[in-house]
């Protein structure tokens, strides 16, 4: 789905890179999680995969990145937009709607959508969301939570391949949170949207991802199934990115028990293994 | 410290209202707030910090009724961080923004004493002082926010989700800066928070709230472990604590990671032997 | 006060009308009124504002606004009935002629302000961008400006009163009742709201382009604008208000 070859790109005016030399692969179908300390280049790898980079914002871009087989750099960005759709950090400078309804039509009426398909796509959008209900509310009269489900169902709407979405949950409680995430994991398991994330919170990837990619200082240091990238967490916390507290427990009740112990990602592994080793 | 007495408070516009909440908060506290969005855990700050006021029932802070003091009196006794920490800043120098505040607490006639002030928190967070506050991260945006709250001396500290984006790094950073003036000076700290794991770290008593109510009020460790009020409040305990639940037995009262695995491996080591 | 501008969900028959009549009527509304000086067809006109309020089940926010009005009203009266020195003297410097001219400007004011406001409680500003593209031809980029402008004034309010309450936390005293230190205290704000408004902007910029705002033209649009009776009414209303205006000596 996205191919990057030895991607590097500078902001205008910048002094420094702020991805170097990225060459990473997203197959058909993917969940990947995208996570690393601040400032490590993570929004701008998105902005990369879709092609507002280069297209919306200045700078030196070299190397290339393919999606779905188009070369970003040399294809329009509303092209590129028929086959990713982005989730901007910010939910509500994205909305360009008041009333639910109006946001999802947006994209719709832009893209040409056939009249008789439209009402068809809406109401799946919505459905699939799971915001049917909230259809005529007005936009400013919902929750964080609810916003982000509009945003996510006004692209879901065009129907994309690829889904790319920047903290979703980074405003949200613990309770909305998981709501987006399981949102994501259907759209991804039932519909085969291949979904990026870049995400903070390292217990939602753990339960929800399939794949880690760990950025840090414009490079992607690891990049693997959540599994193997979880496998050292001394590195991870050195490059400052935390680990779920099962994990460390794992890695911990290896060393402690001498035994050669896989890394638990969730409490119900974890919770097997302690079961096996106390039995 | 802290005292509040049966207070309410519902908006004029509609917005989270707050029932006959009652608790007493002792000075040198570290007092989390969690539940979900729509709780009234913020409307609930704001009340302690005078933002609000009560629509009946009384707030108190350090004796005095919240209704009756002063903008900069309040300033002087409670100090609260903003989750946007963009909304607080509004100086083009970290050296200006920090003087801001103690300008408008103790008065413009105070230069010698915050010059010597500025100059010492700059120190503290290691600022040069003429950094322009938008060119820099967010964490240390943030950073900047703290060092200007904390300028004046509060005896209250309210953090309003304090590590809202911010990555691991930047958030254990500011958090440990305020464990420390929590035991170092005894700066009384009543944080929202929504990372059970930073909860569960840093504070040591929780005030659960639900639509607008107060369902529990407790030791951290011990509200963790009430699963039922956990999922009233719909919230998930930190993972060690729902691993050591569900273990049971001698397990069920460890709460970090590496008691509970030392615990089993002790098992385990005597099994094998 | 931020949800003055915005729009109040119904079914009654100003909701159904075709946002193109909304704007026409307005526009007479406020043409009537200036090209009349009869105190009693100003009065009639501003029945007809809270009338239209009644008929589109908004009251609450017309007398709201109507509320809000009257104060700046009841300033120009003062300002107006002193300046004026046409006409016979009634006590002190007021005269009778100051006085009417006070009452007219005052009327005049509420009349066209108030229909305004109520279009946008009645009419979502999508609908208004969506009739001017479609009905009237108006090219869509500045539609969408409109849109999106209105869009931010909630937007901006809620930003401003959050700065408002962080500066109150740190010890500023926004609580004042005098209004010009009350605006030498807002100035400095407006920095950290400038710059937040700049980089919202250019993220809503953005973000509509990866969704095809470049290819949209003026058959783009999914609802169809059409004219029914509701709209016939409209239109004859506007005309009798305007004749009316006009013949009522």
């Amino acid at each position: 789905m996205i191919d990057i070859q030895a991607l590097t790109f500078r902001y205008e005016g910048a002094e420094k890179d702020a991805l170097s030399d990225v060459t990473l692969t997203v197959p058909d179908g993917a969940f990947l999680g995208i996570i690393g300390p601040a400032g490590a280049g993570k929004t701008t790898l998105l902005h990369c995969m879709s092609g507002i980079i280069p297209h919306a914002y200045r700078g030196d871009f070299y190397g290339a990145v393919l999606l779905d087989g188009m070369d970003t750099a040399d294809t329009r960005l509303t092209d590129l937009s028929r086959t990713a759709g982005t989730v901007f950090q910010d939910v509500d400078s994205q909305i360009v709607s008041s009333v639910v309804e109006d946001e999802l039509l947006y994209g719709l009426e832009n893209f040409g959508v056939p009249r008789e398909e439209i009402e068809e796509r809406l109401s799946f959008a919505l459905e699939k969301v799971g915001i049917a209900s909230l259809r005529h509310r007005t936009v400013s009269s919902l929750s964080g939570g609810q916003r982000q489900k509009v945003a996510i169902a006004s692209l879901v709407a065009l129907r994309p391949k690829l889904l790319l979405l920047d903290e979703p949950t980074g405003e949200l409680d613990p309770g909305s949170s998981r709501q987006i995430f399981s949102l994501l994991r259907t759209l991804n398991r039932e519909w085969g949207m291949t979904v990026v994330v870049v995400e903070q919170k390292i217990m939602l990837l753990c339960e929800f991802a399939q794949r880690l990619a760990v950025l840090s200082e414009g490079r992607v240091v690891r990049d693997g199934s959540v599994r193997e990238v979880l496998g050292d967490i001394e590195g991870l916390e050195e490059i400052g990115v935390n680990c779920p507290r099962v994990a460390r427990f794992s890695s911990l009740l290896s060393a402690k028990t001498g035994r050669k112990l896989p890394v638990c990602v969730n409490v119900d592994e974890a919770e097997a293994m302690a079961r096996e080793v106390t039995a | 410290m802290i005292r509040a007495e049966s207070v309410s408070y519902s908006y004029s516009g509609g917005g989270q209202t707050v029932s006959d909440l009652t608790f007493h908060i002792q000075k040198g506290e570290f007092v989390a707030l969690i539940g979900e969005n729509g709780a009234g855990k913020t409307t609930t700050v704001k009340l302690i910090d005078g933002l609000l006021r009560p629509t009946s029932g009384r707030m108190l802070v350090n004796g005095m009724d919240t209704v009756k003091s002063k903008v900069s009196e309040r300033a002087r006794q409670v100090g609260f961080l903003f989750q946007n920490p963009d909304r607080q800043i509004c100086k083009n120098t970290v050296r200006d923004e920090i003087a801001f505040g103690l300008r408008a607490v103790w008065g413009r006639g105070e230069a010698a004493k915050i010059d010597e002030r500025v100059k010492e928190l700059l120190d503290l967070f290691s600022f040069r002082g003429d950094e322009e506050p938008f060119s820099l991260s967010r964490g240390q945006r943030q950073q900047v926010a703290l060092a200007s709250t904390l300028a004046v001396k509060p005896a209250v500290l309210i953090l309003d989700e304090p590590t809202t984006g911010l990555d691991y790094r930047e958030c254990t950073k500011i958090m440990e800066f305020i464990r420390n003036l929590n035991e170092t000076e005894g700066t009384t700290v009543v944080m929202v928070c929504h990372d059970m794991e930073v909860v569960l770290d840093y504070a040591r008593r929780a005030l659960v709230m639900a639509g607008g109510r107060l369902l529990a009020d407790g030791p951290v460790r011990e509200i963790f472990r009430d699963a039922d009020l956990m999922a009233r409040a719909s919230l998930l305990p930190p993972q060690i604590i729902q691993l050591s639940g569900r273990l049971g037995g001698r397990y069920a009262l460890a709460d970090d990671a590496e008691t509970l695995a030392e615990l089993i491996a002790e098992g385990d080591r005597r099994g094998t032997v | 006060m931020t949800d003055l501008f915005q729009y109040t969900p119904g079914t009654s028959p100003l909701h159904r009308m075709n946002p193109i009549t909304k704007i026409v009527l307005t526009l007479a509304v406020c043409a009537a009124a200036f090209l009349t000086d009869n105190l009693f067809v100003l009065l009639f006109l501003l029945l007809f504002d809270l009338m239209i309020g009644v008929v589109g089940r908004v009251e609450r926010k017309a007398f709201s606004i109507f509320k809000g009005l009257f104060k700046v009203s009841l300033f120009l009266f003062v300002l107006q009935a002193l300046f004026v020195r046409r006409g016979n003297r009634l006590f002190w410097i007021v005269t009778d002629e100051g006085l009417l001219t006070a009452a007219a400007v005052v009327l005049r004011l509420l009349v066209v302000c108030l229909p305004l406001a109520l279009v946008l409680a009645v009419t979502q500003v999508s609908d208004i961008a969506g009739a001017l593209v479609q009905v009237l031809h108006v090219p869509y980029a500045y539609a969408f400006t409109l849109t999106t402008a209105i869009r931010f004034i909630p937007q901006f309010m809620e930003e401003m009163s959050g700065i408002m309450e962080a500066q109150t936390a740190r010890g500023v005293e926004f609580d004042s009742k005098n209004f010009l230190k009350k605006l030498g205290m807002l100035l400095p704000l407006c920095a950290p709201l400038l710059i937040s408004s700049v980089r919202r902007t250019q993220a809503t910029a953005t973000a509509a382009e990866v969704r095809g705002f470049a290819l949209r033209t003026s058959r783009s649009g999914y609802r169809q604008y059409r004219f029914g009776a509701v709209d016939f009414m409209g239109f004859l209303v506007s005309a009798a208000l305007v004749a009316g205006a006009v013949l009522i000596p």
